[in-house]
């Protein structure tokens, strides 16, 4: 099997192991490239426009958008069995030059639609998250209504 | 003499067993059905000189010489990415294999068995999906296909009807086909609309299931096809690729997102042949989930997300009557799952007049392969050479 697009180790060898420092710290990371400035994402290591290789990484607001998102029934990842039904989103980034990022959705899922907005909540790192650091994201009632 | 042209002259399956129950070896299924579609050829399997295959498969050509008896290994080589998206690219490899005069005989195959690769996760997703999926409870096609799907229907107004259509059309197909795993199921309107969940929007009989099997074909210089054979399947075209902004793996942040990668390949095949969708008589599609063959009839330019509805009916893609029939095998859903090899065997079989749904008068097939992948592969069939 091959390894998966960002192996490397040890995990803090990563290209996107500031991202979780990030979320570990109670903040949303993304990377950026120092040279032009464009928001890079999902995190490499080279700027596909201008080719640098040099970044930072920029904290934004943990709010977006839903881009897409699906409703699980069966126990795909077993951490999550005792979840099922549950729903994933992918949250679009405005503020981020529109990055995506997946997550769970938590709380009421009546308003679940492409475009609904949603508030981010840092959640620490725990064996249903690959001991990682996350951020489950619920629908932002007010600003939906 | 450089050929001229690429042509199929045979084809070999295994049947499609239940995942985890051939009876056989994943490389002695694969060694069985390279047979089949030696004899098929009229050709002795020692003369393969070219093996091709792609995504995951373990069946390196080395490990083929030995027990094939090969006398001249020419060519071995594999299309990276996940999932079937390389299944018609490696026609095109087989294809500048034998153009280039690097080999003459080359065998395109897939061969699966849990026995040898493993369970389906390993099989087919080689690492797709990372933590920035599994994190959060995301680790399967099902799901990345769901979130891709969703998009199709709920922002770009393709109707879900598209989707059940595909699904009907491909189990109808597999009711007339003996080997079909799917043939004694009746996907009536009922059946599909009460059938569970698997990631919404994705039903059950949106779905496929991988099966342990092999599949080859044959392929040669069209100028000796027509001495081995007197139904040389023509290969007018072929390629293999993705067109950006934003392609390849990006953890869902490729561009356009409920694209399916076959608008380039597409694009360059039908460029090079002349022809448009409106040549074609019968496609034959790569169906993991029903919403990735949708995607790519819109990208293969044979409906658009407006006419969608109206084109993707269960009539029009049924054979023999509808204007557009697709996988006449039942193909990935419900003929059997081996990474869409299965599709480029059909093609071979309609155009020689073998399947068991015959599109009447059909002239030429298109195969596409691994639709929303991060790349895919368009190959395109004749009953005669190109013009």
């Amino acid at each position: 099997m091959t390894n998966e697009r960002d192996e490397v180790h040890p995990f803090e060898g990563r290209v996107d192991s500031p991202y979780w420092d990030g979320l570990g710290a109670g903040e949303l990371r993304i990377q950026r490239c120092q040279r032009c400035e464009r928001w890079s994402w999902p995190a490499d290591w080279r700027c596909p426009a201008c080719g640098g290789y040099e970044f930072r990484w920029e904290r934004v607001e943990p709010v977006g958008r839903v881009y897409s998102w699906i409703r699980s029934h069966l126990p795909f990842v077993a951490a999550y069995a005792d979840l099922v039904p549950y729903v994933n989103v992918l949250v679009e980034l405005p503020q981020a030059g529109n990055a995506r990022i997946m997550g769970l959705l938590t709380g009421d899922e009546d308003g679940i639609r492409i475009g609904a907005p949603l508030t981010g909540e840092f959640r620490p790192a725990s064996p249903r998250t690959a001991d990682l650091p996350v951020l489950t994201w619920s629908i932002d009632a007010r600003a939906a209504a | 003499m450089t050929p001229r042209g690429v042509a199929a002259v045979g084809y070999g399956t295994t049947p499609y067993y239940k995942r985890g129950t051939s009876p056989h070896a994943e490389r002695k299924l694969l060694l069985m059905a390279i047979d089949d579609a030696a004899a098929m050829a009229g050709i002795d399997p020692a003369d393969i000189d070219g093996f091709v295959s792609y995504g995951a498969d373990q069946q390196d050509g080395p490990r083929l010489t030995g027990p094939l008896g090969t006398r001249e290994l020419r060519w071995s080589s594999l299309v990276w990415g996940g999932g079937g998206g390389g299944s018609a690219g490696a026609i095109a490899q087989a294809e500048a294999a034998i153009l280039s005069g690097q080999a003459e005989t080359v065998v395109v195959y897939r061969a699966t068995a849990e026995s040898t690769s493993g369970r389906l996760s390993s099989a087919v997703i080689q690492g797709v999906f990372g933590v920035q999926y599994r994190a959060h409870g995301i680790d399967a096609p099902a799901q990345a296909l769901g979130l891709r799907t969703q998009r199709l229907l709920e922002a770009d107004g393709v109707p879900a009807s598209a989707l059940k259509a595909v699904a009907q059309a491909s189990y109808h197909h597999a009711g007339r086909t003996p080997h079909a795993v799917g043939r004694d199921v009746r996907l009536t309107d009922e059946a599909y609309d009460d059938a569970r969940l698997i990631a919404e929007p994705v039903r059950l009989f949106d779905s496929s299931r991988e099966n342990d099997a092999a599949a080859a074909i044959i392929f040669t210089s069209a100028e000796r096809a027509r001495d081995l054979t007197s139904t040389p399947v023509h290969l007018l075209g072929s390629a293999y690729g993705a067109l950006g902004p934003r392609w390849g793996e990006l953890d869902e942040n490729h561009e356009p997102y409920a694209a399916s990668s076959q608008a380039a390949p597409a694009h360059r095949v039908w460029k090079r042949t002349g022809l448009t969708a409106a040549d074609v008589d019968v496609v034959q599609l790569y169906v993991n989930f029903t919403g990735p063959p949708v995607s790519a009839l819109i990208d293969l330019g044979f409906c658009t997300a407006d006419t969608a509805g109206e084109v993707l009916t269960f009539e029009n893609l049924i054979a023999p009557s509808g204007s557009l029939p697709i996988n006449t095998s039942g193909g990935d859903l419900a003929e059997g799952f081996l990474h869409g090899m299965g599709n480029a065997v059909e093609a071979v079989r309609q155009l020689r007049g073998e399947s068991y749904n015959p599109v009447p008068d059909a002239r030429v097939c298109l195969v596409a392969g691994g639709p929303i992948s991060e790349l895919s592969s368009v190959a395109l069939f004749s009953t005669e050479p190109p013009a």
